[in-house]
């Protein structure tokens, strides 16, 4: 998607350039701009590396856990402590050759023998308890990875690493423990670490978990005040970077998407609104302001963004779903609803297609003119 | 150049922390188990029908749950929760097991103890006000077995009864030492 990206806008340069709308300097200034920033991004090749990565990782996880006879576990370790040092320093060779992917797939691999060795450890010396702990310890040792080696690749990991730990630690402690707070604090790390590496995929991440942490703080909590906050802090930042997109890029450095978050984050906020009052006038109330929601983002970004475009379509579609079924689903047997479901499917998908048919055309005429 | 010195040289930096870390997390443990305290616990199923786990089984001890009248000073409700940190006095009985004989929480001052009693770390679990019990772990409720080991002894401890010795470290932390099935000694940890 990257590649396809550079080689439109490369296209693009060199039209510009044709027609005099920017001078030879310029244009040189912008290709090396793409050149600098594609390269922190990923080819396709760099997606076979990164991918070829991660299934060497999950082949050391898997050995370690498995086949454990048949080698002394001294030599077992001593192998996977020769892997931590041979994958982060390979990967800082490859990148000193300029082979940025590569390297970063190094990386990867080196963070995952440190967790496999954390693993390994826990099962020598048969450790009982806190997985939990042992996620975190894992996300510590990748952040710091992160940090000294400026990866991307390990910022993100790190991301992943911390939301496993997140989740973990509220479904073991289902009843007891309280919502781990800390996880805001372990996000804030990230996200500096993100901005140092370079790692914008990683602050994607960060906003999406941060909609995971709500979500699983009122399941735990079942305080419908922190859905409503949630859609409520989603609308802001939907708004402001409707409104204000260099101030919400400044502060964010997201290159875009922050739409898209704030959408997601306000479905998911009123989606819990509205199970919770599933029975009560205000369902309906609830479901209206959904079907607004998604109408006026398409109204507000629908242009710009295409993803924005299906998101907010989904989420029609998906409420009017609900709605049925909440509403007159019960009323209907199984084959009127599915005749009245292909229906309204039927007339969304008529609207929608009009609708994009309809973008394309403005947006072909603004890029003529 | 200076690229090549600091990535190479980071790459170094992160391996040796790793490793490093690693490194102590082993030395520790195989301290406890070179240095600790022998103790000799009773292992009770926790869960008769779903022992196995994957590549381990899952054990409980007498000492996993213990009289709330133990604990002295008594055990406020505010600390029978889950995640509090305790120490469990256990003396020697007659049978060669080791028996809970007192409880603290792990940050009130130590009373003197006898020679021969050693005190080991748990954390509390649940407490039931009902029964007068608190249940505890103590991080040796796991024991690893080689691959396909796992369905015979999960069908043997049913049967008889199984012990597990364990090393007490300074601290109190526990660390699994031999695995017995009644008088045989099935297996037994090496240091590393």
């Amino acid at each position: 998607m990257m590649a396809s990206y550079v080689s439109k806008v490369r296209q693009d340069i060199s039209r510009w350039l044709a027609e005099g709308l920017i001078d030879a300097p310029t244009a040189q200034a912008l290709r090396n701009d793409i050149d600098s920033r594609a390269g922190g991004g990923f080819s396709f090749g760099g997606i076979l590396a990164v991918l070829a990565a991660l299934l060497l990782g999950a082949a050391i996880l898997i050995f370690v856990a498995a086949n454990w006879l048949a080698f002394p576990r001294v030599a077992r370790v001593g192998l996977l402590f020769a892997i931590i040092l041979a994958a982060h320093a390979g990967g800082a060779f490859l990148k000193l050759v300029r082979r940025e992917a590569a390297g970063e797939a190094g990386f990867l691999i080196g963070g995952a023998a440190f967790g496999g060795s954390i693993a390994l450890i826990g099962q020598m010396y048969h450790l009982s308890g806190d997985e939990a702990q042992a996620l975190l310890v894992w996300c510590a040792g990748v952040t710091v990875a992160a940090v000294i080696l400026r990866s991307a690749a390990s910022t993100v990991a790190a991301v992943v690493i911390a939301a496993s730990w997140l989740w973990v630690e509220m479904w073991d402690f289902w009843s007891g423990a309280d919502v781990p707070h800390e996880y805001l604090l372990v996000l804030a790390v990230l996200w500096a670490v993100s901005l140092w590496t370079g790692a914008r995929s990683a602050r994607h991440l960060i906003v999406l978990s941060l909609v995971l942490y709500a979500s699983l703080s009122y399941l735990h909590t079942e305080q419908l005040v922190i859905p409503f906050l949630l859609a409520l802090a989603s609308t802001g930042l939907f708004l402001a970077a409707t409104f204000r997109p260099e101030s919400i890029e400044r502060f964010l450095r997201l290159g875009g998407g922050a739409q898209v978050h704030g959408l997601l984050g306000f479905v998911a906020g009123m989606s819990f609104v509205q199970f919770a009052v599933m029975d009560e006038p205000g369902f309906m109330l609830a479901a209206l302001v959904t079907f607004g929601a998604s109408i006026g983002a398409l109204i507000l970004g629908g242009r710009e963004s295409r993803m924005l475009r299906w998101l907010a379509y989904a989420v029609f579609g998906v409420e009017l779903c609900i709605v049925y079924v909440v509403t007159v689903g019960t009323m209907l047997g199984t084959a009127g609803f599915l005749i009245a479901t292909g229906a309204l499917l039927a007339v969304l998908a008529f609207v929608i297609t009009r609708f994009e048919r309809r973008m394309k055309a403005p947006a072909a005429q603004g890029g003529a003119a | 150049m200076k690229r090549s010195t600091q990535l190479i040289g980071g790459a170094l930096v992160v391996s040796a922390l790793q490793i490093g870390f690693l490194y102590s997390i082993i030395q520790g443990r195989a301290a406890i188990l070179r240095d600790g305290a022998e103790v000799m616990l009773k292992v009770e199923p926790v869960d008769p029908r779903d022992l196995l786990r994957g590549d381990y089984v899952r054990l409980g001890y007498e000492i996993s749950s213990i009289p709330r009248t133990l604990f002295d000073p008594p055990l406020a409700d505010a600390d029978a929760t889950g995640g509090t940190p305790v120490l469990v006095r256990l003396a020697p009985g007659d049978d060669g097991l080791w028996h809970p004989v007192g409880a603290r929480l792990t940050d009130t001052e130590p009373s003197a103890m006898p020679e021969s009693q050693v005190e080991i770390a748990g954390t509390v679990d649940t407490a039931f006000a009902a029964i007068d019990q608190v249940r505890l772990s103590y991080g040796i409720e796991r024991f690893y077995l080689p691959e396909g080991e796992g369905r015979e002894i999960e069908r043997d401890m049913r049967e008889r009864p199984f012990m597990i010795l364990a090393a007490v470290g300074e601290d109190g932390t526990a660390q699994i030492k031999a695995f017995f099935d009644g008088k045989t000694r099935l297996y037994e940890e090496p240091l590393y």
